[in-house]
């Protein structure tokens, strides 16, 4: 009964359009008052929930990532990209890609960057005779480099749902290569979806130019090497370099650029702020949630149950990628690595699946829903600045979505694509 | 808060101790905007939910949907209030370790956020039932994390 | 049957959370089935601050804690993590299960729990990176990372040292790179950190032994029987001799395998340690009667 009540109460406020948040507290709330439990637990999971160092991380890095996009280090490190591979066959896609790759090793936010990137590209490549649909299906898949490379805040919200013990410095570094790897299969894709259409080429600007390109957008990219370093070598924790990330942000359009405006920053301002206490208002209502799924053993009565269905850990990763991916259709990424987290992940683990694996293999997955409607804001903001519908966009997405399914696949049935490189790390 | 990390990271390798205060200060203040922010968010409405029945039902049905979750809020803001303030009427003697404030301190965000949100409520359930016009789909406002 | 819910924040396997086990088992044995305990390790149902607060308020039964979580709560307890209050091992248990112990033992009771039960810790030492400490002249200068309480801060600047408070989880990396030399623990965790491998010296200077304490909620004691009471009381016993004997055998092979890692380890004349601490017990002890249970337990044999 106690297991209807809290998941039964959750699904029907959700269904009538209750703020996830308040999905999660009431259905705490009501299943405590059931089970006859003072009803200050909620309140005291709701408050310790949020009450984390690590948690600061998450509003600075969308609050860098917001600068980033305002303040002019996206549009030149895009000049810069473009400088240097828009000579290949439907050039620009290639350079929306390499774009991307490069604005998500300093920014962890998929819509800031299909924001940044998308709002410079796709207009260019319109311009120029690449259909609408190419452009924003690029441009939004694109945008999911930014999860996997570092920072990546996600990785931040796994790692505390899964119990604030899993390594962020190792998170951080596990998606690298797939993030890369990424990349490397959107390029493909675009390249041979380029060729088929007969997009252009742009001419070579000459390596002078290049190098022109690459001075002014070094101080962006610095970015890279600052915040990757410094967690990497334990100069600083992940919370503390996403603040650094901020001030250098700050520094870089402020005085180097020059390129803000007082409103902008406001604008910038309360929009972290209201994404923050948002997502954290959600985080703490579910480390309510959280803590009667620990106290009511969930946990083990799933793993119970997919051990039932096999104890092959390749079936049941199989299963719960689907899962995840039919989820992520509907909902949104941060809500769904909180509430699926602590479902998943020791159920994974009872099947030998290591944490750090696992956390890569999630931000994929529903880093894809971000891109498949009805909810996907990613793509929402690229079909945005492309003036496209959804179903425009849908139609042409196939082949980006089949390289993400492949990169997926990879990533989960080779472990080492994640876990090697943090190993190489820590030195063993 | 940013000048709170900033300052103990900057105490940490220009002045080569840490502060042991600015990882509890820091997080007190974060308390308050998140909470704060919260029940902004009752107001503005800029907390995610799904409308997944509204693709089924008719336009007449919102009043009601968004009027019966404004209930639900109602009540588990009103025990932010209630039970934030049983935890900190319990936990006045102890004290925050480093800090020195009462552990109570931690729990004042929960209640004044939980006031403002059943204030916010009463507000709109009572626009409401004028005929005001308060109710929307979901926010249009692009929200990833 | 009513099952106990009890929390652990260390992982299955861990002495304390086999401990807990085994007192269930003897719980049960007692009362003919009616009680079962079930323990939630690691960390499930919270951290120690967390779950102590659930405990007061009864929503989880038993809780197995370190004093160290109490902070200022219960005064008499604080005592026990007075640096170098213990001189050995022994000393530690002569202590704890004598009078000294159960008067520490009912100290809980203010706070709405019914303490039933010490557990061992192990003894804290200094590790670092650099070479053995043998007096605190060695520490002059040495940044260690120590628990983030203000006491500990002023134990290490007693000795010379200087003390950074940093997360547990970022130690292994801060001496990797230098930021600090080193850090303290008991055996199992300087193995299980991994942190033997970037600080190899570890130096027996045992600053700190603080007990663990089995507790439970007052809500739920007060609404048992005297004759159930006293069940639990016995299992509770019981399980004491049980960890003793785990955690020695926990301290045997941790110390084993950190030393096939290359760990040196060397033993250290606490006298001059000791000595240094007067001006530490000076400004946190300034209640008559803490400073009269100090007394009490240097006093004992
Ligand atoms: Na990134
Ligand atoms: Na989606």
């Amino acid at each position: 009964m106690e297991y209807f009540i809290l998941f039964g109460v959750f699904l029907t406020l959700m269904i009538i359009g209750t703020p996830i948040a308040f999905c999660l507290g009431i259905s705490s709330f009501a299943t405590v008052a059931y089970l006859g439990l003072p009803p200050v637990v909620v309140f005291q999971r709701l408050n310790s929930g949020v009450s984390l160092f690590t948690l600061m991380a998450i509003p600075f890095f969308i609050f860098a990532g917001d600068l980033m996009m305002r303040g002019g280090i996206a549009s030149r490190i895009i000049a810069f990209a473009g400088s240097l591979i828009g000579h290949v066959r439907g050039g620009l896609g290639q350079v929306n890609i390499l774009a991307s790759t490069l604005f998500g090793g300093i920014s962890g936010s998929a819509v800031a960057e299909a924001a940044a990137v998308g709002g410079i590209m796709v207009p260019q490549m319109k311009a120029r005779g690449y259909g609408a649909d190419y452009a924003v299906n690029v441009t939004s898949m694109a945008a999911l480099i930014a999860l996997l490379l570092p920072p990546s805040h996600n990785m931040i919200i796994y790692s505390i749902s899964g119990g604030g013990r899993i390594s962020i410095a190792d998170l951080f570094t596990a998606g690298v290569i797939p993030g890369l790897l990424l990349a490397v299969a959107l390029m493909i894709t675009a390249y041979v979806v380029a060729r088929k259409r007969g997009y252009p080429t742009e001419p070579f600007p000459g390596f002078s130019k290049v190098g022109q390109y690459l001075v002014v957008a070094v101080p962006g990219l610095m970015l890279i090497a600052i915040i990757f370093g410094g967690v990497r070598s334990g100069i600083f924790t992940a919370t503390e370099s996403s603040c650094i990330a901020v001030l250098y942000a700050l520094l870089v359009t402020l005085l180097v650029y020059r390129s803000m405006s007082w409103s902008e920053f406001v604008h910038s301002t309360l929009g972290a702020v209201k994404t923050t206490a948002m997502v954290l208002f959600i985080i703490g209502s579910a480390a309510a949630f959280g803590w009667l799924m620990a106290y009511l053993k969930i946990a083990t009565i799933m793993i119970d149950f997919m051990g039932s269905i096999s104890d092959d850990p390749l079936v049941i990763l199989l299963l719960v990628n689907v899962l995840l991916l039919v989820l992520g259709t509907f909902m949104d990424m941060g809500p769904l690595i909180i509430i699926t987290t602590p479902i998943f992940l020791p159920v994974v683990s009872s099947f030998g699946v290591d944490p750090v694996h696992f956390g890569v293999i999630m931000v994929l997955n529903l880093g894809i829903g971000l891109n498949t409607p009805p909810l996907g804001p990613v793509q929402f903001v690229a079909a945005a600045v492309g003036k496209i519908s959804i179903w425009e966009a849908m139609r042409s997405i196939w082949p980006f979505y089949g390289a993400g399914i492949v990169v997926l696949g990879l990533v989960t049935y080779i472990p080492a694509l994640s876990l090697w490189l943090p190993a190489l790390f820590r030195g063993n | 808060m940013t000048a709170v990390v900033a300052f103990q990271v900057y105490m940490r390798f220009v002045v080569n101790s840490s502060p042991a205060w600015t990882e509890g200060g820091a997080i007190m203040i974060m308390s308050w905007f998140i909470f704060l922010g919260a029940a902004v968010g009752v107001r503005e409405k800029f907390h995610m939910g799904f409308d997944v029945l509204l693709y089924v039902l008719p336009d007449s049905a919102l009043p009601w949907l968004r009027g019966i979750s404004d209930v639900f809020i109602f009540i588990f803001a009103a025990g932010m209030v209630v039970y934030g303030s049983e935890l900190a009427i319990r936990f006045w003697s102890t004290t925050i370790p480093v800090l020195g404030l009462p552990t109570s301190f931690t729990y004042f965000p929960i209640i004044v956020s939980g006031g403002l949100m059943c204030l916010f409520i009463i507000e709109r359930m009572a626009l409401r039932l004028s005929g005001e016009p308060v109710d929307t789909a979901s926010p249009n406002e692009i929200t990833e994390v | 049957q009513t099952v106990l819910r009890s929390s652990d924040t260390h992982p299955d396997g861990y002495p304390t959370v086999e401990a807990v086990k085994y007192f269930g088992e003897k719980l049960s044995e007692l009362t003919d089935g009616r009680y079962a305990v079930e323990v939630f390790h690691s960390a499930q149902l919270g951290e120690e601050k967390d779950t102590i607060e659930q405990t007061q308020f009864g929503v989880i039964d038993l809780n197995r804690i370190s004093i160290g979580a109490f902070g200022t709560q219960v005064p008499a307890a604080t005592v026990t993590q007075l640096p170098y209050i213990f001189r050995s091992a022994d000393h530690f248990h002569a202590v704890l299960d004598g009078p000294i112990g159960d008067e520490i033992l009912a100290a809980f009771d203010a706070v709405d729990l019914k303490a039933l039960a010490y557990y061992d810790g192990g003894a804290r030492s200094f590790y670092n990176s650099g070479k053995p400490i043998n007096s605190p002249a060695d520490l002059e200068g040495m940044k260690l990372r120590v628990m983030g309480s203000d006491i500990f801060v002023d134990m290490v600047a007693a000795l010379g040292g200087n003390a950074t408070p940093m997360p547990y989880g970022e130690v292994y990396s801060g001496i990797q790179t230098g930021v600090i030399d080193g850090a303290e623990n008991n055996y199992p965790s300087y193995d299980t950190a991994g942190h033997s491998e970037v600080a190899k010296y570890y130096s027996l200077d045992e600053h700190l032994m603080v007990p663990e304490v089995l507790v439970m909620s007052k809500m739920v004691w007060d609404g048992l029987s005297a004759e159930d009471q006293a069940a639990v009381m016995e299992a509770a016993k019981a399980s004491v001799g049980k960890q003793r004997e785990l955690w020695a055998a926990k301290e045997v092979e941790s110390k084993a395998i950190v030393e096939a890692g290359g760990a040196i380890i060397n033993e250290v004349d606490k006298a001059p340690f000791i000595a240094a601490m007067d001006s530490v017990y000076e400004k946190h002890v300034t209640d008559p009667a803490l400073q009269d249970l100090v007394a009490r337990i240097k006093a004992t044999e």
